[in-house]
């Protein structure tokens, strides 16, 4: 009888271990998650349904935001731009992070971690120290590539002033303040695919590119996926290196989505209309993830 | 014998009772800050006597980006954590007007505040009742700053030129300066805010609202001129592109020697001062156009209606703001004081500051008034962003007026 009884205490205890203990595991970050992400969030929802301001009564205005938005001619060049953006960036940091891990993931190689750590640096920098950085590298008239130019007897570039090339350095900067992250992600996907697959496909008189195309792209989709849907939803967000280098400018050229509802809440004080701006701004993220989900999205057994 | 035993110690009951309650209690003012050189630590500086006299009160400062500042005080008032003391500028007092403690109810008489400072630093400092509810600090002025030994180069004295000089004068003497082999590629410099173009704007005798201040007026005759000159400079590069399209620091040009005039504020007079060594310069009354015109700016302390501490933080900002603390801080902060009667005395560039005074008492009272208005500081971003598509090409002058008008109606609704 006392057995039995031990045995459905240490039962009981188990299912407290086993149910209870994850929960307050997890009860912190859900805790923060959930008040510094979901309450918010709604918060910025209920907002974008008002006219509201820091210094004034908020009051409810329907859908008055939404439709106001649908015909500001800047919110829409700030969307045209952001997207514009996100797809080069994404792209080409996709591709740039698989070449680097490519090259990068044999550990055998003298000295890997050398080049590894070369590569990772710049994403430790904030994005205000690479914006810094950068403007002073690319200005017209301080930057240090325009000295060279010019002392080589070339003219200057205007690489930040027009709105030809405005985009693009800041496309070049992002890729090159971000590939490192990006490339360990890869390094990690790399790393998992089992060895004895390229070992099988050699028996069988596979090449590099034929091993490549089989078996390292199929079985890094996954991983390809998670590095599109960090870039692309990071791309959207971007703001301290656009605001550092080029104010979003010259005119409009370079002004991404958040610079301008940071300005209309921040310097307008009209913080319902950003509001409305930043749910916009949720869907297209949400859109593009869902995309990417579609398009790379099945997954692959290693089994 | 007994009776007094009895009254002595009832008369220490009640001595004990009280001397608590005498004892000050601490205080600990939170005082939020921005720096545009080394005016934090200045400012602590200047206050140590006070802190000496008062050893009850402490100091909690929390300085901030200047491009963050505005936001941070927002988030603090929005957030019932309102500093006690805070630095804003005259551009930040409109935006919390309606938050700002008004100092009278904390000093013996108000007009003894009313006639020490210049009327020009405290009409920015009232609020819609006339109440004054912030101690001007430092008063800043807009001007022009010249590479002298470029002007030399060229053989132009640009101290006596720039007595009577207009801009079309002013054109053909940077001209002949700028083609001078080894002398500065560009003419002028001006920093990328509407507060700075607004000093050509008035000089050209342009407007940014009308007259009675309740619209914003861009699409008038002389703004719509000043914009389209400020496009044929760039056209024909007398002002690099490099800084209103491409965001370059106008004072790193001046002071690389890239341009040869700078138009900016008066605290650039601090960093100029330590950093050019390798050419001369000095500070002249801006070129006349319709008038002579400055931009007044200021630096003032305040307090706000929500601050927890507001009777000490109005008695240490009385105190800061007497000619002596005054005097201190403009001096070792390399400031104009607001106060008329500031006794300060600099150890250098004594004519420089007094270039930027002359152009600030030359200055219309409309120029003060209209930057009052906080609708200005709200549609700031916007005014950059039209003139620079302007100067873009993608849209005329009167064009990128009429868009300013626009948002300043909607602002104003």
């Amino acid at each position: 009888m006392k057995s039995i009884r031990l045995e459905s205490r240490s039962a009981s205890r188990g299912n407290f271990h086993q149910l209870l203990a994850p929960l307050l595991f997890i009860a912190p970050a859900f805790f923060i998650f959930f008040w510094f992400i979901i309450v918010p969030a709604f918060q910025g929802l209920r907002m974008s349904f008002m006219d509201y301001s820091f210094f004034s009564e908020s009051t409810f205005v329907g859908i008055q935001n939404f439709s106001r938005l649908m015909s500001d001619k800047v919110f829409w060049i700030t969307v045209k731009n952001t997207i514009y953006y996100s797809f080069i960036t994404v792209a080409l940091l996709t591709i740039f992070s698989l070449i680097a891990g490519l090259l990068l993931h044999d550990n055998t190689l003298k000295g890997v971690k050398v080049f590894r750590a070369s590569m990772y640096i710049p994403s430790l920098l904030s994005m205000i120290t690479v914006g810094i950085a950068w403007r002073f590298i690319l200005g017209d008239q301080m930057g240090i590539v325009n000295y060279l130019l010019r002392t080589f007897g070339h003219d200057g570039m205007q690489w930040l002033t027009s709105r030809s090339t405005a985009m693009s350095s800041v496309i070049f900067v992002s890729i090159w303040a971000q590939t490192g992250y990006y490339m360990v992600i890869m390094l990690s996907g790399l790393q998992a695919i089992p060895h004895e697959l390229y070992e099988a496909a050699e028996i069988d008189g596979a090449n590099s590119l034929n091993a490549f195309w089989h078996i390292t792209l199929p079985l890094l989709k996954s991983t390809v996926l998670a590095v599109m849907v960090l870039a692309t939803i990071a791309s959207f967000k971007a703001y301290e290196l656009i605001s550092v280098m080029t104010q979003g400018g010259p005119g409009y050229s370079t002004k991404l989505i958040v610079q301008q509802i940071y300005q209309v809440a921040f310097t307008e004080d009209r913080l319902g209309y950003a509001s409305s701006m930043s749910v916009v701004l949720m869907i297209i993220i949400g859109l593009f993830t869902l995309l990417q989900f579609r398009i790379v999205g099945s997954e692959y057994d290693y089994e | 014998m007994k009776k007094s035993v009895l009254s002595m110690i009832v008369l220490v009951l009640v001595l004990g009772m009280f001397v608590p309650t005498m004892a000050q209690e601490d205080v600990t003012l939170s005082v939020l800050w921005f720096n545009d050189a080394n005016e934090s630590e200045v400012f602590l500086d200047t206050i140590q006597p006070y802190l000496d006299e008062n050893p009850n009160i402490k100091i909690d400062m929390q300085v901030v980006a200047f491009s963050d500042y505005e936001k941070k005080i927002k988030m603090l008032l929005s957030g019932d954590s309102a500093p006690d003391i805070a630095r804003v500028t005259n551009n930040q007092i409109p935006v919390f007007l309606s938050e700002l403690e008004p100092i009278a109810p904390y000093i013996e008489d108000i007009k003894d505040v009313e006639s020490a400072f210049m009327a020009a630093s405290l009409a920015f400092a009232k609020n819609e009742n006339d109440e004054i509810i912030a101690y001007p600090t430092e008063a800043t002025a807009n001007g022009m700053i010249v590479n002298k030994t470029a002007f030399e180069k060229a053989g132009v004295d640009v101290a006596e030129v720039s007595k009577t000089w207009t801009w079309t004068e002013w054109e053909e003497i940077i001209k002949k300066v700028i083609a001078v082999e080894g002398n500065p590629t560009y003419g002028l410099a001006l920093d990328f805010t509407p507060h700075r173009f607004s000093t050509l704007l008035f000089e050209f005798g342009g407007r940014m609202m009308n007259d009675d201040y309740t619209a914003v007026n861009f699409s008038n005759e002389k703004t719509v001129e000043t914009i389209t000159w400020f496009k044929r400079m760039h056209d024909e590069k007398l002002i690099p592109e490099s800084v209103w399209l491409g965001s370059e620091n106008p004072a790193e040009l001046f002071q690389a020697g890239v341009v040869a005039c700078h138009i900016g504020g008066s605290w650039n007079i601090n960093v100029y001062a330590k950093n050019i060594k390798d050419f001369e310069w000095m500070v002249v009354v801006p070129p006349k156009g319709e008038i002579v015109s400055s931009v007044p700016g200021g630096k003032f302390v305040a307090s706000f209606k929500s601050s927890k501490n507001k009777e000490e933080a109005q008695k240490l900002m009385a105190w800061f703001s007497e000619d002596g603390p005054n005097a201190k801080y403009c001096c070792d902060t390399f400031n104009l004081s607001s106060r008329i009667d500031s006794s300060v005395e600099y150890p250098s560039n004594t004519s420089d500051f007094a270039a930027f005074s002359e152009a600030l008492k030359a200055t219309p009272v409309y120029v003060a008034n209209e930057w009052k208005n906080p609708v200005l500081s709200q549609i700031s971003p916007i005014i950059k962003e039209q003139i620079v598509l302007a100067l873009m090409g993608d849209i005329t002058p009167a064009d990128a007026a009429a868009e300013i008008d626009k948002k300043g109606a909607e602002m104003m609704k």
